[in-house]
């Protein structure tokens, strides 16, 4: 039950990109094919995880002054080993992606939910927070992809999915995804920063929208409500 | 030599400036941005931050880490340089130029986590750059995000007499704008002077 | 006082443990990541010039320019046959394209004749430019024009032999024009 409360926070009402706003760089910049999409969420759900449950685990023996500090050297070592992993199992990611797997140190949803969470909570609640808040990320990120990729060059899965030799998962990058039309009438365009913007700012309009109606919904059903129990008041006042 | 220097300026500012078409420190680019003199702030802090930083962290990556076999620590060691170093320029200028402390002040810690200047670190190790390319990108790419930041708020002033539909009101028509601004450098792309 | 000196060694040992647990991972992953970038050269200029293996030459040694025509010389390798004739040359240039900078390996023949290219590492518009490093059929073949071609490449807008890929003209042109040197630099090597 916790565990579906917190995935909906991550996914939709707390969603780290859609709603607190924070690591905005790799979603644009490398959201141009599924793989480097999925590559990058995963890699930010393992690191966000790990720092969670060892800043939760060593929260009590950090002294205040200094806790920003030990969070970066924390957050550095993970994104560190994630690099070296990657550059040695998964290369055609870790060169996908390049300098952005490094810059995960600095991504503002890490050390903000060090900051903000794992300070004052115990080691399976960082745990819970990381996987979904992690979700929530490479959700976005995913979305992103998907969009850029089938308006952009008119593929799907791009360098995940290969259909050459029946349908496959590709691990390596190379798959050439499935084209659903061809490239030369997608609008490439959205494949340029350019895109990144306009795709984000869109679907952060849209995430507005959505939120906007559905609290509106939510304070008409309570003004409804509010109005029954007067209405019910007077009548027992009568 | 002068051509690279003036070829890796002229991509820092313009062809590939770190905001429109590397994507890096776009979190200070939106937060930062809503008036034209908080804009020049921020982004004169980037600018001195950025040189400081592409400086030492060429020294202590070419002196210290390669020689002793620690390539894999630049990373940890280049983030702990920049949050060090952003703390000691904080306690210098309030103490020795409280008139520039008071400009930059409030900006200098949001730099730590500017992935700017993370990005420009390692992009010189990336590229090989020697120690004059190293300064001189750090420069020039804090002066491209300076450039950026400036443009993109005085785009920002004008958005609130647009306009826009109600659910695009704060991030999101900002993102959209900054997306026109984005089209307008990539005017910039193939530029060859030097 | 006795406060810092605390707070300092508190940083010290976590810094300490977080490296050390990164020298053992470093350690598990280094041979790895080496034989991977070994191989991915070897890839590389296998498929612009096959040769039993590669020998890279001093550059300074051999008297180059660090560039020519804005574009930079990075290496210079020998192909060489199994038993240590010279095959050709691999040379690999970067410059700048339409978004960010190219890096480029080119195969020479003995005749002084571009064997083949590859694009190591590239930013350019995914679609547009990127078809010059793409596996795909368009880009194989692309990439294919340019093999037999002598020094004086130029795109067929410029009265050449290359088309240009559609809607990446600048990225072709400069491709072309990082070919064209490198078979300068092969000839003036063979001098």
């Amino acid at each position: 039950m916790y565990f579906r409360t917190k995935l909906k926070e991550g996914v939709i009402t707390n969603n780290p990109i859609l709603v607190q706003q924070l690591g905005m760089c790799a979603t644009m910049a490398i959201t141009t094919t599924l793989f480097n999409g999925v590559g990058m969420g995963l890699s930010v759900l393992i690191i966000l995880t790990c720092c969670n449950v060892c800043v939760a685990a060593i929260r009590k023996i950090i002294p205040e002054e200094i806790r920003l500090a030990i969070f970066v050297v924390v957050i550095a070592g993970f994104v560190t080993i994630v690099d070296l992993l990657l550059q040695a199992f998964i290369p055609a990611l870790s060169s996908a992606l390049g300098v952005f797997i490094p810059l995960i140190v600095v991504n503002c949803i890490i050390i903000g939910r060090a900051e903000a969470f794992c300070q004052k909570n115990t080691v399976g609640a960082s745990f819970v927070d990381g996987i979904t808040q992690g979700l929530g990320y490479t959700c976005v990120l995913i979305l992103m992809c998907l969009i850029r990729e089938l308006l952009g060059s008119g593929r799907f899965g791009g360098g995940l999915i290969d259909i050459t030799n029946g349908f496959r998962f590709t691990m390596d990058g190379t798959g050439a995804g499935i084209q659903l039309f061809p490239s030369d009438y997608g609008a490439s365009i959205l494949n340029l920063p350019f895109g990144g913007f306009l795709t984000l700012g869109v679907i952060f309009g849209t995430m507005q929208y959505a939120l906007k109606k559905s609290a509106k919904k939510k304070e008409a059903a309570e003004q409804a409500a509010a109005a029954a129990a007067a209405a019910a008041a007077k009548e027992v006042d009568e | 030599m002068l051509s690279s220097i003036l070829a890796i300026s002229l991509g820092a500012i313009l062809t590939n400036n770190f905001i429109f078409s590397q994507f890096l420190g776009i979190c200070p680019f939106l937060g930062c941005s809503s008036k034209v003199d908080t804009a020049t702030g921020m982004g004169l802090a980037v600018v001195f931050v950025m040189g400081l930083a592409s400086a030492i962290c060429w020294v202590i990556d070419t002196y210290i880490l390669i020689p002793l076999g620690l390539a894999f620590l630049e990373t940890l060691a280049f983030i702990l340089v920049i949050a060090s170093l952003v703390q000691f320029v904080e306690m210098f200028l309030k103490k020795s130029v409280p008139s520039l402390y008071e400009a930059l002040g409030i900006y200098l810690p949001l730099i730590t986590t500017n992935c700017a200047v993370l990005g420009v670190v390692l992009l010189n190790v990336q590229n090989n750059y020697n120690f004059l390319e190293s300064v001189v990108y750090g420069i020039t790419g804090g002066i491209g995000f300076m450039l950026a930041i400036v443009l993109f708020a005085s785009v920002r002033e004008r958005i609130q007499f647009a306009d826009y539909p109600e659910n695009f009101e704060g991030f999101p028509i900002c993102l959209v704008s900054a997306a026109l601004v984005a089209l307008a450098f990539m005017g910039f792309s193939g530029m060859q002077i030097f | 006082m006795n406060k810092i000196f605390k707070l300092t060694l508190v940083l010290l040992l976590i810094c300490a443990i977080v490296a050390g647990v990164l020298g053992v991972i470093n350690e598990l992953t280094y041979r790895r990541i080496e034989e991977l970038t070994i191989q991915k050269t070897n890839t590389a200029y296998g498929a612009v010039l096959k040769a039993e293996s590669y020998k890279e030459l001093d550059k300074a040694a051999l008297g180059l320019p660090a560039a020519i025509d804005k574009v930079n010389i990075d290496s210079v390798n020998e192909a060489l046959d199994a038993s240590g004739n010279v095959l050709g040359y691999v040379i690999v240039t970067t410059f700048s394209g339409a978004q960010g900078n190219i890096t480029l390996a080119s195969g020479v023949d003995s005749d002084f004749l571009c064997s083949g290219i590859s694009v190591i590492e590239h930013s350019e518009t995914s679609g547009l430019g990127a078809v010059a490093a793409s596996t795909s059929q368009a880009g194989a073949d692309w990439r294919a024009q340019f093999a037999g071609q002598g020094e004086d490449i130029a795109l067929t807008k410029a009265g050449g032999q290359i088309d240009a890929i559609s809607g990446a003209t600048i990225t072709s042109r400069t491709i072309a024009k990082a070919v064209s040197v490198s078979i300068q630099v092969a000839k003036e090597v063979a001098a």
